[in-house]
């Protein structure tokens, strides 16, 4: 029975998510919001809470309604529709999990250092413009809303870290991947996702180490540690992550990398080390391989479903009553002070590149997305409840970046989308601004 | 002619090649091997997609417009089914085939590999259907009947010069 039950439920989920999707994708929006609402409404706290409400009293503005029991051939609905409510089963948290790790593999996998290097005076400048920037704003806002120190650097994490895969998505889907914008806007995002590799790994050693500040030097310690012992398995032994995929078929190619980048990630996790980072170092120990290609194209649908398990979960473990009004009102000044402040830093960057107002301004819109590190880093919040964090700070910094997520991949993407009507009136006012020669526009 | 390469990471590498007319034509080759293909009017402006191409047809397309695709016999394109498993094709003969000189009863070809030499073109001419005194010249394209296991054994017989035609 347990089995049946485990089943449906897990069909549920996917049939949820497949749903989810196909919406998302009829308003052009980005899936990942509609994954979180998706998760949060099926959740115990949404629809969990149905059954609870036959027969009670509820008050909607100052009017007070007593909710009939509805009962169709017996059955009472609302306990059945309740009945319908998914939890977050081991099933979801390792599904969720794997998202993760898969996510961070893929960053590893397509994170060349020698790329970054042979470019690194732009890629630098244009990354560090955005991280002083948006790092220091969000350590400001953390600091002036939860006042711990380890809060207002979770916070600045969350605000900082752009998302890769809305924005590359985004770009592909507009046609900007041919333009000068796209490079900029890459490369930014190579900085960034660099910086979270260390950031997690030490967060969560803080996070995860507890007050102790001498605790917190010990996990910092092993992070470090753990992180060397990886580097140095990256560089030598490359010719190992060669021959583990060397001559195999697609099926052994999927199970052996799965297998080596699960069992590390698990093991890190194990000793404390953040799983993310660990897997993002094996996948830049493959990318040195012959074996990039067919492990992206094996791997990624393979990623794509584990990551929406993943945003799914984030939206199950929401309960919606957590977003009060004060969180509500740190997501909207959040998102008034950092969707500039991107975009700000965006176009600074596209100025590093050369690149005319039109599209420096381009690179500011599509920076501003938010969307799977910082939840990442929610969820890291998340897990410290009780030990780096107290709880209600933890749950407060989950629900407030849950919400600034939902908020800023919506609003980034409308941004990306509705470029053609923002660069009109922009152009002409940061031009005047700053005596730049105008310049040929093909609209 | 300027080409300029750069890296777009975690989607693959773009091409622009410039055009006459200061027009570009831009290349982004994407790691899963898919190719979009868009046109700049100049170097300044928004890319307008043209078509976009999955992996082995972006390379048989580029072979047309290398202008190495176009053969009037290759053994690989000009292979044709009969019924379910059995193949139609033809081959060239060098001097690298040990058969060639041999006339068609003692090269023993049906016997070795399993195939049928059902006719012979040679020059202008077709000798169908050939006789076992028939002799197999260098030069000769033979066209044989056999199941794709034949025919690949049948390929292996005609030596290491053979390179199709």
């Amino acid at each position: 029975m347990a089995t049946e039950t485990a089943l449906v439920d897990v069909g549920l989920l996917f049939a949820a998510v497949a749903l989810a999707g196909f919406l998302a994708d009829r308003i052009d929006q980005s899936v990942i919001p509609f994954y979180i609402v998706v998760g949060m409404l099926l959740g115990s706290n949404v629809l969990g809470e149905l059954p609870a409400l036959a027969g009670s009293d509820v008050t909607v503005g100052g009017a007070s309604i007593v909710v009939p029991e509805i009962t169709v051939g017996g059955t009472d609905v609302l306990t059945a529709l309740g009945g319908l409510a998914l939890t977050d089963t081991d099933f979801v948290v390792v599904g969720a999990e794997i998202g993760i790790v898969l996510l961070l593999f893929f960053l590893g996998l397509e994170f060349n250092l020698d790329r970054l290097l042979a470019s690194k005076n732009r890629i630098g400048k244009a990354g560090t413009v955005d991280l002083v920037v948006n790092f220091g704003i969000g350590l400001l806002v953390g600091y002036l809303v939860f006042g711990g120190l380890l809060a207002a650097v979770l916070v600045a994490g969350i605000v900082y870290i752009s998302s890769s895969a809305i924005i590359t998505k985004s770009l592909i889907d507009l046609g900007w991947i041919a333009n000068d914008e796209a490079e900029p806007l890459l490369g930014t995002l190579v900085y960034e996702d660099l910086f979270i590799a260390v950031y997690l790994a030490i967060v969560s050693a803080l996070v995860l180490g507890g007050d102790d500040l001498g605790a917190a030097a010990g996990e910092v310690a092993i992070a470090v540690g753990f992180i060397v012992a990886l580097l140095g398995l990256v560089t030598v032994g490359s010719g190992f992550f060669q021959r583990v995929l060397a001559g195999a078929t697609t099926e052994f190619v999927v199970v052996r990398s799965l297998g080596v980048t699960i069992l590390v990630a698990g093991i890190a996790l194990a000793l404390g080390v953040s799983e993310a980072v660990a897997a993002f170092f094996v996948g830049m120990a493959f990318s040195s391989t012959d074996h990039v290609h067919d492990l992206e194209r094996l791997l990624e649908p393979l990623r794509d479903a584990f990551a929406a398990i993943f945003f799914f979960w984030i939206g199950l473990v929401t309960d919606p009553a957590l977003f009060s009004l004060s969180v509500l009102g740190t997501i909207l000044a959040a998102a008034i002070v950092t969707t500039p402040a991107k975009a700000v830093s965006g176009y600074l960057g596209g100025r590093i590149y050369d690149l005319d107002t039109r599209r420096s301004i381009r690179v500011g819109l599509g920076m501003t997305t938010r969307g799977e590190f910082s939840l990442i880093i929610a969820s890291l919040a998340l897990s410290g409840a009780g030990t780096g964090l107290e709880t209600p700070v933890a749950d407060q910094i989950y629900a407030f970046s849950v919400g600034y997520v939902l908020v800023m991949s919506v609003l980034g993407t409308s941004l990306m989308q509705h470029s053609s009507r923002i660069e009109p009136v922009a152009v002409p006012l940061l031009e005047g601004r700053f005596g730049d020669s105008p310049r040929a526009s093909d609209d | 002619m300027t080409i300029y390469e750069s890296d777009l990471p975690g989607v693959g590498k773009k091409f622009e090649v410039e055009l006459e007319d200061g027009e570009r034509l831009v290349i982004v080759t994407h790691n899963t091997g898919k190719r979009e293909v868009f046109l700049k009017p100049d170097a300044d402006a928004d890319g307008d997609k043209l078509f976009d191409l999955s992996d082995r047809l972006a390379r048989t397309v580029g072979t047309i417009l290398e202008g190495a695709y176009f053969q009037p016999v290759q053994t690989e394109q000009v292979e044709t089914m009969l019924g379910d498993e059995t193949y139609l094709e033809w081959y060239g003969v060098t001097d690298e085939s040990d058969f060639a000189g041999q006339r068609l009863a003692e090269s023993n070809i049906r016997e070795r590999t399993g195939v049928s030499i059902v006719a012979i073109q040679r020059d202008d001419e077709l000798i169908s259907p050939p006789t076992p005194e028939t002799v197999i010249e260098v030069g000769d394209t033979l066209v044989v009947i056999g199941d794709r296991e034949d025919c690949a054994e049948f390929e292996e017989l005609l030596g290491d010069g053979y390179e199709g035609e």
